[in-house]
């Protein structure tokens, strides 16, 4: 969207920074806080906003690898499972060997062998994505029963581990700090790496890329596993958070993760999307989960009103672009 | 314009192409479905007797009544994530009418209507608005469940009527063989086949589907199209969530969370293109019986529900697989 945009016309500073729909999501993101902090004027207190920084570390870990998987014309559905074996797999092996470093590697393996095995089945054997996913999603599901009937508690009581989610450096919490990295390296790459245009031209037009000598198979396999280790690294951050292994953790993340990432302006049809936008959607729908809890509403709403958001912004997108075009 | 009536005529051939290719895919399905029932009931005694077969038939019935709803919306060109929640939904209208009028008709009526609802406003955001539809309905999939958890407390609506024909509807059995549910998705699948292959609006959606441009250059309305299929798909899981809600004897909250996953893979099984324009329905309802068949015989053989999800997800990778395979060597 923004290479459009900016190969058209001598982009602005502003426009060459944010694609169009990121337009959009800053106001939305804006008229959030002005009305929120309206209602409640403890909205701007310095541990709210850490706390929403706080809360949206794990999703937004996740989405980044999302991002460049839809860029890629690809989805995976299974990062919801995928991250609660995860946070078992790593609660478990901590526990085993008394060690938050081959616990955490443990959990991070586990979540990039799922990645690899989903890139596979995509590359190799041509299953559509969503589908492919939708089935490794009832494996993981069915199989976190298998390895284990109920929680994996917390046996070693290393501070280190559950630092990992509670501790702080400074003022900033340590999962902000981890997500902040994540995303910083995400979009350099994106942005300025030949990888990063690669994925673009694969999504925008496979065949394309292909003619002109791009492995595109090999490509989004990369891309699948990388998305596979950020699942893992955020269930590790999840079992430290919650201090033990839930088999049942995780359930609709992956549509959580999903709404962020298409609220963010990226194309479901792959060759669009920028990580800002993921970044602001991210930040937009937990103020609103955290608008919805400081003002005492009902917690029922926090899947009602993004709901409606996701709808909203979407079509305020293309009421915007319709406008441009003339 | 005078060549539009010669492409009006267009889409014609291309249908005989596409079920000679759509009929090959089914025995591909009908064997794998065949294999599966002479596998079980060679390791279960219990499988291959009537009041089984005929149970799995009961089973089935849902995924198959919203699943025809979906396929017809994939074969259009767009998806319907919703129906999960909207097949939770409609308990709420159904048992609430009931509790209060003491009358099944009017309880249906009331769930059909909220059903009604919903379909329109998707086939409105999708269709008239031009809303990606996956992003409108992961909207209202999320505005529904928010609203059933809001409006329940979290909590399920219990029957209080106990009507004996709202406890019949969905574990009655017609003639004290097929179960009602299994009848009324039969009745629905055979409409909706005639439709799809003999009806002007069956050959109108895989041409919506298949190329929007062509279908709109040919003179159809393909916004009308896609808002009807978003109706239709919408009605069919109100259906689906009727005859839910008649099995567990209430409104449940969390009834239908994760249906859509199972209807989308039972529908994609079936051979329906995510892309759209492609598929039949026949191969949809041999997707939705493979796997429940697969459910059910897993089941008597004692495996745990937790290996069945297992080699279902295996199963269905398997065969996507494999259905790629062919296609791709049918190519060369």
């Amino acid at each position: 969207m923004t290479e459009t945009a900016s190969s058209v016309a001598p982009p602005s500073r502003l426009r060459a920074l944010t694609g169009n729909n990121e337009i959009v999501l800053i106001v939305i993101l804006a008229v959030l806080c002005v009305l929120i902090s309206i209602g409640a004027p403890q909205f701007y207190s310095v541990e709210n906003v850490v706390a929403i920084l706080r809360q949206c570390a794990l999703v937004l870990i996740v989405a980044s690898g999302m991002t460049m998987l839809l860029i890629a014309a690809e989805v995976d559905l299974s990062v919801g499972a995928s991250l609660a074996f995860s946070g078992v797999v790593a609660m478990d092996v901590t526990n085993k060997t008394n060690s938050v470093l081959l616990g955490g590697l443990a959990g991070i393996a586990f979540g990039a062998s799922v990645g690899l095995f989903n890139g596979l089945v995509v590359t190799r054997l041509r299953v559509n994505s969503l589908i492919a996913t939708i089935a490794t999603m009832m494996i993981l599901q069915g199989g976190i029963y298998l390895y284990t009937r109920e929680a994996v508690q917390n046996r070693h009581s290393i501070r280190l581990f559950t630092d990992l989610s509670t501790g702080y450096v400074g003022p900033v919490p340590v999962p902000v700090i981890i997500a902040a990295l994540v995303f910083i390296a995400c979009y350099v790459v994106l942005r300025h790496t030949m990888v990063g245009r690669y994925i673009y031209a694969v999504g925008a037009n496979e065949k394309a890329a292909r003619l002109s000598g791009l492995r595109s198979e090999r490509l989004k396999l990369g891309v699948f596993v990388f998305t596979g280790m950020l699942v893992g690294l955020a269930g590790l951050l999840l079992a430290s958070l919650m201090n033990t292994g839930q088999p049942t953790a995780g359930r609709g993340f992956e549509l959580q993760v999903i709404a962020a990432v298409i609220l963010g302006g990226t194309s479901l049809m792959g060759g669009r999307g920028t990580l800002i936008g993921t970044l602001l959607a991210v930040l937009v729908l937990k103020v609103i989960d955290n608008g919805i809890i400081i003002l005492r509403w009902n917690q029922d709403l926090q899947m009602i009103v993004p709901g409606l958001v996701i709808i909203g912004a979407t079509w305020l997108d293309l009421v915007r672009r319709k406008s441009d075009a003339r | 314009m005078p060549q539009s009536p010669d492409l009006a005529l267009a889409p014609r051939p291309a249908p005989s192409i596409l079920a000679t290719l759509a009929r090959r895919n089914e025995v591909a399905l009908l064997i794998c479905l065949l294999a599966l029932i002479i596998f079980f009931s060679l390791a279960s005694s219990s499988f291959l007797t009537p009041r089984n077969l005929t149970n799995v038939l009961g089973q089935a019935s849902l995924a198959m009544v919203a699943g025809v709803g979906v396929a017809i919306v994939v074969m259009s060109g767009e998806i319907d994530v919703s129906i999960g929640s909207l097949a939770g939904a409609v308990g709420i209208p159904l048992v609430t009418i009931m509790n209060m009028t003491e009358s099944l008709p009017l309880g249906i009526a009331g769930a059909l209507l909220l059903a009604l609802v919903v379909g329109v406003v998707n086939g409105y955001l999708v269709a008239y608005l031009g809303i990606n539809s996956l992003i409108a309905t992961l909207g209202t999939m999320f505005i529904i469940r928010g609203g059933i958890y809001l409006y329940t407390g979290q909590r399920s609506i219990p029957d209080t009527a106990y009507l004996e024909e709202f406890f019949q509807l969905g574990n009655g059995r017609f003639f004290d063989f097929l179960p009602y549910p299994a009848l009324i998705s039969l009745i629905i699948l055979a409409i909706f086949i005639y439709v799809m292959r003999m009806r002007p609006f069956g050959r109108q959606i895989y041409a919506v589907g298949g190329n929007p441009e062509v279908a709109r250059l040919a003179g159809f309305d393909v916004r009308r199209v896609k808002f009807i299929c978003l109706v239709i798909s919408a009605l069919l899981a109100g259906v689906a969530g009727i005859l839910l809600s008649s099995r567990l004897g209430s409104a449940v909250h969390v009834a239908g969370l994760g249906f859509e996953f199972q209807v989308v893979a039972a529908v994609v099984l079936g051979g329906v293109s995510l892309a759209g324009g492609v598929g039949s329905l026949v191969g949809v309802a041999l997707g939705v019986l493979i796997l429940s068949f697969l459910s059910n015989g897993l089941g008597m053989l004692n495996l745990a529900t937790e290996w069945q999800l297992v080699v279902t997800g295996g199963i269905i990778i398997a065969a996507v697989a494999f259905d790629e395979f062919k296609r791709r060597n049918q190519k060369q």
